[in-house]
């Protein structure tokens, strides 16, 4: 990708470029479908279970069928509901997710863009979804899906604060914004991942990065038991379909910057491993990170949302400020 | 802080134990030989004392005799129909603790789902027909004593 | 246009994944606060205790199953029981023995049905499933036992229908010791977990007047600090021959009957253990009772310790085969009158939380 990037634009480059855009779109589509699959699998395993098994062998096509399920239902848009905006949430809330893939290096070779903003880049889009699920709670004209939005577009808010502020004590360290750089100043062995001196940044990330995704403990936008779907409950067939995707791409997403940022991205834990491809190496971290997230909504009861935004604001914002502060003081005595 | 952790470790070793779940339709569900499932209804015993229809809690029994056609016989009434309404019976197994003879019993089958309410309205032949699966025990055993002596 | 904020109305149920069965709440919200609760109910009811009064005794034994079909046991023993003392029929050994394990076994299913639920309200997934693996070995017990996993028509007046099969008891052993470790494993899994404490922790607080005055029993009753358990105070079946604690709360709060059950759990299997231990091996499981069940004339309230609080049979009978009256003091619709009275004030999920830890069944609220 790197040739292509130096050569100026031509007929050929933009060709390359749109193609491989389309590949990472059909290739994160078909990973979402096996998320949610190995998802049902993992929880369930996890509940004295065997998750779907009886559509397609080992229930593979399991997800197939849903998405099918809901590509056949009958589009209904509510008679009161505000017909433009009803339709312009979901894209609103899907396309960024996709549109932050961008910046997530996946190994020496195989990136997208070279973004000397590359983080801030990341977190300026993804901030776009809140509006199409506010608007979905607005356009709605349904109390639950109201209360729903608002308590999402408040977890959300608030909880880009502390996961910026985490990547920050990075960015210190490596110098620049650049998630490629990032990456490229953590090669050696494991101990140079950002995940050592950064513990309490990586902790502050790992908690934010969860009530951004809205997935349990933090799940209170679509507390089933609670709020019955929340912000999407009005959204049947394939819209519904848009938001569901809206989530499991910014799962591979957030997944794949965790990896990026914290884990060391492509880099092998020790040298003499490095005949196994970087991608490979990528993708272990980036299962983990999702595997965790499985785990974690296995586990956990959900928080309320006055707890949520107690902790958000009065704990993880002091948390990953004291943590900018030790890495500055540390910068200035090592360099 | 350790709480989390320790739920964490929880289904963890939740996640590598074995699973509980039954491989059901694919393979059969075996119930014990006490399960109360559909009655199965034998003609040539009945000797149409009406103890089951006047015993049931929900009326779910109807059950008309006639005269016994064998002059030479004892019975004095052989049973001419007899049905069960699927709807309404509860399968509390009250009729086969009263009956005397062991004419109507339990069996260990349940599936009855249909595709309409007619079909739950189960005749003679249909009840005399259904005997696979039969319950052995059909009369609970006063005593342990007893059935130890007796064996069930 | 001018802004106003406005109260919201909002309808939780009949048809909601928490509300436990049937249960229509009217809300009325301010933002996310409660200002009035008022739950609507009825929506199961089946007239069983018009039923009953064209029905001969054992033929309502089914129908007491199904009230409260989570702790089926208890409830056809409060009739069988009732029906006994108003005939003075002598129950033997055996059948108490036999009784006692049933109902001790059944209350800690339905604590299990209330675990699994309660958490699974408050968004844990995954202890639901646990507590239904272990209430599978439960209800394969009952199985055996009985012939059905949920509604038993187990109890006669006068004993049990059916005598153990062979080997339940040493099964019953095991299981007896693998769910002591089972129920550590829980407390590992959730009653630690610093998200699950915050959420009940100080929510619903009953103190011990107002318990009082609803009317409360069972572990809400005990979590207002009052020691009050059937079993205990006023024994029946053979419970004073075995030796087991009440636990009681402090702070009534949701978290304390949480507690609560939980310890019941321990100790109905400390019960269990010793029932086991002393059960005669032989006996007869059905005492002496006439042909026809017909109670002298007169009336007759008796009542028992269910896993949701004290469960009652008022019997009124004219000397007849069907009783004059019949009527059951059910747990369930006493405690839920507290419902209006804990959520003014709360927050939404708040409600949850409390609704869970009061544990009703709707079978029982409506009848």
């Amino acid at each position: 990708m790197t040739r292509f990037m130096e050569q100026p634009l031509g007929w050929g480059n933009f060709l390359v470029f749109a193609a491989s855009a389309v590949a990472l779109l059909a290739v994160v589509l078909f990973a979402v479908v096996y998320l949610i699959y190995f998802e049902r699998k993992f929880i369930g395993w996890m509940q004295y279970r065997v998750g779907p098994n009886r559509v397609g062998p080992f229930g593979l096509l399991q997800t197939v069928a849903d998405v099918a399920k809901l590509l056949l239902k009958e589009d209904i848009i509510p008679k009161r509901a505000d017909r433009d905006l009803y339709i312009l949430a979901p894209v609103l809330a899907y396309f960024p997710s996709f549109t932050v893939l961008a910046v997530i290096p996946y190994s020496e070779e195989i990136y997208f863009t070279n973004l000397n903003a590359g983080v801030l880049y990341y977190i300026a889009v993804s901030g776009l979804t809140i509006i199409g699920v506010v608007i979905a709670g607005w356009a709605s004209n349904n109390s639950y899906s109201l209360l729903g939005a608002m308590r999402s577009g408040a977890q959300m808010i608030s909880y880009e604060i502390p996961l910026v502020m985490s990547i920050l004590g990075t960015v210190l360290i490596s110098g620049s914004m650049n998630i490629r750089t990032i990456v490229l100043e953590q090669d050696g062995w494991f101990w140079n991942w950002n995940i050592f001196p950064q513990f309490i940044g990586f902790l502050v990330f790992v908690v934010a990065a969860v009530a951004e995704l809205a997935r349990t403990p933090f799940d209170l936008p679509e507390a089933e038991n609670e709020l019955v779907a929340g912000y999407h409950v009005e959204y049947t067939g394939f819209r519904f379909a848009f938001f569901m995707l809206t989530e499991y791409v910014y799962m591979i997403a957030m997944s794949g910057l965790a990896t990026a940022i914290f884990l060391g991205g492509w880099h092998a834990p020790a040298p003499f491993l490095d005949f196994i491809p970087g991608l490979v190496w990528f993708l272990i971290k980036w299962a983990f990170c999702v595997f965790f997230l499985y785990w974690v909504r296995a586990t956990m009861p959900r928080v309320r949302i006055d707890q949520l935004m107690t902790f958000g604001w009065k704990y993880l914002i002091p948390l990953s400020l004291v943590n900018i502060f030790l890495t500055a003081i540390f910068m200035e005595i090592v360099r | 802080m350790k709480g989390l952790v320790k739920g964490l470790g929880v289904s963890l070793k939740t996640l590598v134990s074995k699973k509980v779940t039954y491989r059901y339709p694919d393979e059969p569900l075996k119930m014990p030989d006490r399960f109360r499932g559909i009655q199965h209804f034998d003609p040539e015993k009945c000797i149409v004392c009406n103890q089951c229809a006047r015993i049931c809690p929900t009326a779910c029994i109807t059950l008309t005799g006639k005269r016994n056609p064998d002059p030479e016989s004892k019975q004095k009434l052989v049973i001419d129909t007899y049905d069960i309404n699927f709807e309404l019976c509860i399968l509390c197994d009250l009729c086969t603790e009263v009956c005397p003879t062991e004419a109507i019993v339990m069996t260990n089958n349940f599936e009855l789902a249909a595709y309409s309410r007619d079909e739950l309205f189960k005749d003679m032949a249909w009840l005399a027909a259904n005997n696979t699966n039969v319950r052995k025990e059909n009369h609970p055993v006063k005593t342990a004593a007893k059935a130890a002596g007796g064996g069930a | 246009m001018t802004v106003r904020t406005e109260e919201l109305v909002l309808n939780v149920g009949p048809q909601h994944p928490s509300t436990h069965g049937v249960l229509r709440l009217i809300l009325h919200l301010d933002g996310e606060v409660i200002t009035r609760a008022e739950p609507v109910i009825g929506y199961l009811h089946r007239g069983t205790e018009k039923l009953a009064e064209s029905l001969n005794y054992t033929q309502i034994i089914p129908y007491t199953d199904r009230m409260d079909y989570v702790s089926a046991m208890t409830n056809n023993y409060v009739l069988c029981h009732t029906v006994e003392t108003a005939m003075g029929i002598q129950v033997p050994e055996r059948a108490e023995y036999i009784r006692v394990i049933c109902m001790e076994l059944q209350r800690i299913a339905s604590h299990l049905v209330w675990w699994g639920t309660f958490l699974l309200d408050l968004g844990a997934l995954s202890p639901f499933l646990y507590a239904f693996k272990d209430r599978e070995t439960i209800l394969d017990f009952f199985n055996e036992l009985t012939g059905a996993r949920m509604t038993y028509n187990y109890m006669r007046v006068g004993g049990v229908k059916w005598d153990v099969p062979d080997g339940w008891i040493e099964k019953l052993k095991d299981f007896v010791q693998y769910m002591k470790k089972r129920v550590n494993e829980y407390e590992a899994l959730v009653s630690g977990n610093e998200i699950f404490l915050h959420r009940v922790r100080g929510i619903g607080v009953i103190d011990a007047k107002t318990a009082l005055e609803y009317g409360l029993s069972g572990p809400a009753l005990r979590s207002a600090g009052i020691k009050w358990d059937l079993r205990r105070d006023e024994p029946y079946s053979i419970y004073d021959r075995f030796d087991f604690d009440i636990p009681v709360g402090k702070n009534g709060d949701c978290l304390d009957r949480y507690q609560i059950r939980i310890e019941e759990i321990r100790q109905s299997l400390r019960i269990l253990e010793q029932a086991l231990a002393q059960f005669p091996p032989d006996g007869d499981i059905m005492g002496k009772v006439p042909r026809v069940i017909r109670p002298p004339e007169g009336e007759l309230y008796v009542r028992i310790e269910s896993p949701r609080g004290e469960i009652g049979c008022h019997l009124v009978s004219k000397g007849k085969q069907e009783p004059y009256r019949l009527k059951f003091r059910r747990p369930s619709f006493w405690n839920l009158q507290i419902l209006p009275k804990l959520l003014v004030g709360q927050p939404m999920s708040n409600l949850i939380a409390i609704l869970g830890a009061v544990d009703i069944i709707l079978g029982e609220v409506d009848g």
